[in-house]
């Protein structure tokens, strides 16, 4: 019974932290200038992700498990920060089509489209169980999260590099509340705009745990999206995911955030 | 009487056929019902003290804090403990503290999902539950007491299929990853030392750490608890009534903070209170029961809310929008934090508010509350707290917020349920019996106690038809003889006890051979082994045998019971009998 339930759950996991990773990460303005100082590079990170129109896309998951194959994960995205909503509708693999995810506010629905029910999870509660919260969607600042990790003289971790032939600055970050997935980040920005280009996430030992690429962005209201991300599972090796985002809208969504809209559209 | 009992003895003997095969019959009921009634018991006693009280004991006192009671945290064990075993007494068998975690375990080129648990080996463990435990976990490679070893790093056991899976053997190591207490990822490396086998299909994905170890790689500090478990010496009798008394003994006093402020390079003492503010009709009552003399309620009301008293803001210089620092002595930690908020108001302050005080948001204060608890016993007597008169006594905040009792799984529901919606911010305390925690499982105890009642029941069917049916033949074909008794002068009531004596001689030799019998089965049965693996029936075995628990309570009982049935069935035929005229009697002819 519990092999059972936990093997059911890295489809929702997966895709649930990878959107709030996407959501994070999607609107990074072109504007963004080279500081060098790590405190400074992540205001300004931090400044260029204040979304404020809403967007709707299509996002798609590749995932590629060892010992499992490559699955396919299609789903509609719709979210807006003014009021701290989204919502997911799956459309693929065919036994989740259909299933969403709504939060409004304080509130977080889980709807299956089988039993045509929503079941009410608190926002700060696991998702079917599982160790991804409501919680991950919130839309935090990463200021109020991480503090620049210093090295034994005091300074910022941080340094010029080039990733491939790209100037970058690499500086690394550490948590300051005890509520953020990985405890230490290390960063990999663009020395030009500003955008991150590789993000590694480390356990609370220490022990890289995940890489992040983002390999393709797009300029949408001036903001850059990345539609083409990689994560890639360091712990368990030849595990990653592709995620590509496409059919980006940021035209207003009008009043969808509600749980008839979701079943509605889960029909 | 010695003359009846010879009589009715001679008369058993008399018709040795006829009564062999009633009491055969019989016998075999009561070895039908010993059977029955001795693996019910047996079962029972699994639920009860194998599966119940692993899972979840016989009551477990749960604490639960954070965004949405998330984390499984009491901040002073010391406290627990001693409410623990204060309101146990000798009741108590055991208690631990349940951790356990779900996490991904990657072996030798192989990845599973595993369950990790801690076994605290550092405890005195009694022979009964050494010999428990050794008949639930039976070690092919490595001991128990391997977990203790400091020259490996987290030294763990595992069962053999899961080793199998993983592809690992002892001293191998499997690298793990998991969300600590608080969400964050963590890993961490194990070293097999031990490999199991296990009869118990709720066990055999469970891997087994040193308990003092799993609370590190979670997180806990030395002075922290997860939940307790309590295991008792009679569950069924008292595990409710320990359940209550628990529950009592945690009500929670007032939370406060009596701290250090400092602002604008100016210091002053004061009590920080904090108000319930998600809930309309708490912040009602906050509104309602504060005047602002600067700032607004709404700003007060929010997440970040913080209000002062007049002469602590007169003191400090202190108006909406500046900030202060305040730091107190945590109970456990050397280290002082000083944390800074922002004042949203100023209220007007009385005897019921206090002077030297502070009210903060729920939000805001148990978080600093609870990552250093302070010494509320040493601190009251420098803090203000408000009177339970007070009009906002209500809307203030407690050291945790105790839950009501239930009395089964339903209402246990019911009750998380609400919760979720009142989105409380101090810790959720819970006490539960088994009887809410596990009622799946005794409600499985319930169906085969049913069972075993219905084969009572076509027992005593058999018993009464048997019974009714030799007698009246009896009675029939002893007409004149008890025509001729009754002529030369033996009373009715002589009459009425010999028949009666029949029966309850027979039944009473009948019940101890079926009783033997029941014994000699039981113990064939108990020779066969069944493999089970990785089935859930595996969990009604011990060492992969049937297992029965005859008790000489309840063989008694039985066997009572069978000659009180025997008794009431004979009486009227034997009555019947004794009521017959003796000239009647001797006319009788067939």
């Amino acid at each position: 019974m519990i092999k059972k339930f936990i093997t059911s759950l890295p489809i929702h996991l997966t895709v649930i932290r990878i959107l709030a990773a996407v959501t994070a990460a999607m609107a990074i303005s072109g504007e963004a200038a080279a500081q060098p100082g790590v405190q400074d590079l992540m205001k300004k990170i931090e400044e260029l992700q204040d979304m404020t129109t809403d967007i709707r896309a299509r996002v798609d998951l590749t995932q590629t498990k060892v010992g499992q194959g490559t699955k396919k994960t299609n789903m509609l995205y719709y979210r807006r920060d003014s009021d701290d909503s989204f919502l997911i509708v799956m459309i693929a693999p065919e036994s989740e089509n259909g299933n969403g995810y709504l939060r409004v506010g304080d509130n977080f629905w889980m709807y299956r489209r089988n039993t045509r029910t929503f079941q009410h999870i608190n926002r700060d509660e696991s998702i079917g169980g599982s160790d991804a919260k409501a919680d991950d969607f919130e839309k935090r600042k990463i200021t109020e999260l991480y503090d620049p990790a210093r090295d034994a003289s005091g300074k910022d971790i941080l340094s010029p590099e080039n990733l491939g032939a790209i100037p970058v600055y690499r500086f690394e970050v550490l948590a300051k509340v005890n509520d953020v997935d990985y405890p230490k980040k290390i960063y990999w920005v663009r020395q030009d705009n500003g955008l991150p280009l590789k993000e590694q996430s480390f356990s609370l030992k220490g022990t890289l745990m995940q890489t992040a690429y983002y390999m393709n962005y797009t300029i949408v209201n001036k903001k850059y999206v990345p539609v083409k991300q990689l994560f890639i599972d360091e712990f368990e090796k030849g595990n990653k995911t592709l995620v590509e985002i496409s059919g980006i809208s940021t035209e207003t969504l009008g009043s969808i955030f509600n749980k008839a809209y979701l079943e509605n559209l889960s029909k | 009487m010695k003359f009846l009992i010879m009589i009715s003895l001679r008369n058993l003997l008399r018709q040795k056929r006829r009564n062999i095969l009633l009491g055969s019959a019989m016998a075999f009921g009561v070895l039908i019902l010993v059977l029955a009634t001795s693996f019910s018991h047996g079962i029972s006693d699994i639920m009860f003290n194998k599966i119940v009280a692993y899972v979840a004991g016989h009551v477990n006192v749960s604490i639960r804090e954070g965004k949405g009671q998330m984390i499984s945290i009491f901040r002073d064990r010391d406290r627990l403990v001693k409410i623990v075993k204060e309101k146990t007494g000798d009741k108590l068998k055991d208690y631990d503290e349940g951790i356990g975690i779900f996490l991904r375990a990657i072996g030798n080129g192989k990845a599973e999902n595993m369950v990790l648990v801690g076994v605290n080996m550092n405890k005195t463990y009694s022979d009964e539950q050494r010999k428990e435990y050794e008949e639930s976990f039976h070690m092919i490679e490595g001991m128990f007491r391997d977990l203790l070893s400091t020259d490996v790093e987290n030294p763990v056991i595992l069962s053999k299929e899961k080793a199998a899976l993983l592809n690992v053997k002892k001293s191998d190591t499997i690298r793990v990853r998991f969300n600590n207490i608080y969400g964050q990822t963590q890993s961490a490396r194990l070293t097999v030392t031990g490999i199991m086998s296990n009869d118990n299909i709720f066990m055999q994905g469970v891997m087994f750490v040193e308990i003092k170890n799993i609370k590190e790689m979670m997180g806990y500090r030395p002075y922290e608890s997860t939940a307790i478990h309590i295991t008792l010496k009679n569950p069924q009798a008292d595990a409710v009534q320990i359940a209550d008394s628990i529950h009592e003994a945690l009500k929670p006093g007032p939370a406060f903070i009596a701290a250090d402020l400092s602002a604008n390079g100016i210091r002053a003492k004061a009590t920080i209170i904090p108000y319930m503010g998600n809930d309309d009709a708490m912040k009602k009552i906050i509104s309602s029961s504060f005047t602002l003399i600067s700032g607004k309620m709404d700003d007060v009301l929010m997440k970040s809310g913080v209000m002062v008293s007049d002469r602590i803001a007169a003191k400090l210089g202190l108006t909406p929008g500046s900030k202060m620092e305040f730091r107190y002595k945590p109970k456990f930690e050397a280290k002082i934090i000083p944390h800074s908020v922002e004042i949203k108001g100023v209220f007007r302050s009385d005897m019921t508010t206090g002077s030297d005080t502070v009210y903060m948001h729920e939000a805001l204060f148990y978080p600093k509350f609870y990552d250093r608890v302070p010494d509320l016993t040493a601190d009251v007597k420098d803090a203000f707290l408000p009177s339970p008169e007070a009009p906002f006594y209500k809307a203030l905040g407690t050291e945790w917020v105790l839950l009501d009792r239930t009395r089964d799984s339903d209402e246990m529901r019911k009750k998380y349920r609400s919760i979720s919606k009142r989105k409380i911010k101090a810790a959720a305390v819970d006490v539960n019996s088994m009887y809410e925690s596990a009622s799946d499982v005794l409600k499985l105890e319930g169906a085969l106690n049913i069972i075993t009642f219905g084969a009572v029941l076509v027992l005593f069917f058999i018993i009464v038809v048997g019974v009714i049916n030799t007698l009246r033949m009896t009675i029939r074909e002893r007409t004149r003889e008890i025509g001729t008794i009754r002529a030369i002068g033996m009373q009715k009531k002589d009459v009425r006890t010999i028949f009666i004596l029949e029966s309850v001689f027979l039944t009473l030799f009948a019940s101890a051979a079926g009783t033997i019998l029941s014994f000699i089965t039981m113990w064939l049965m108990s020779l066969k082994t069944f493999n089970v693996i990785d089935n859930p029936m595996g969990i009604l075995l011990v060492k992969q045998h049937l297992y029965f628990l005859p008790t000489i309570g309840g063989v008694v009982k039985n066997i009572l019971l069978i000659l009180a049935i025997s008794v009431v069935t004979a009486y009227f035929p034997a009555k019947r009998a004794a009521g017959m005229r003796a000239a009647d009697a001797l006319r009788h002819y067939e």
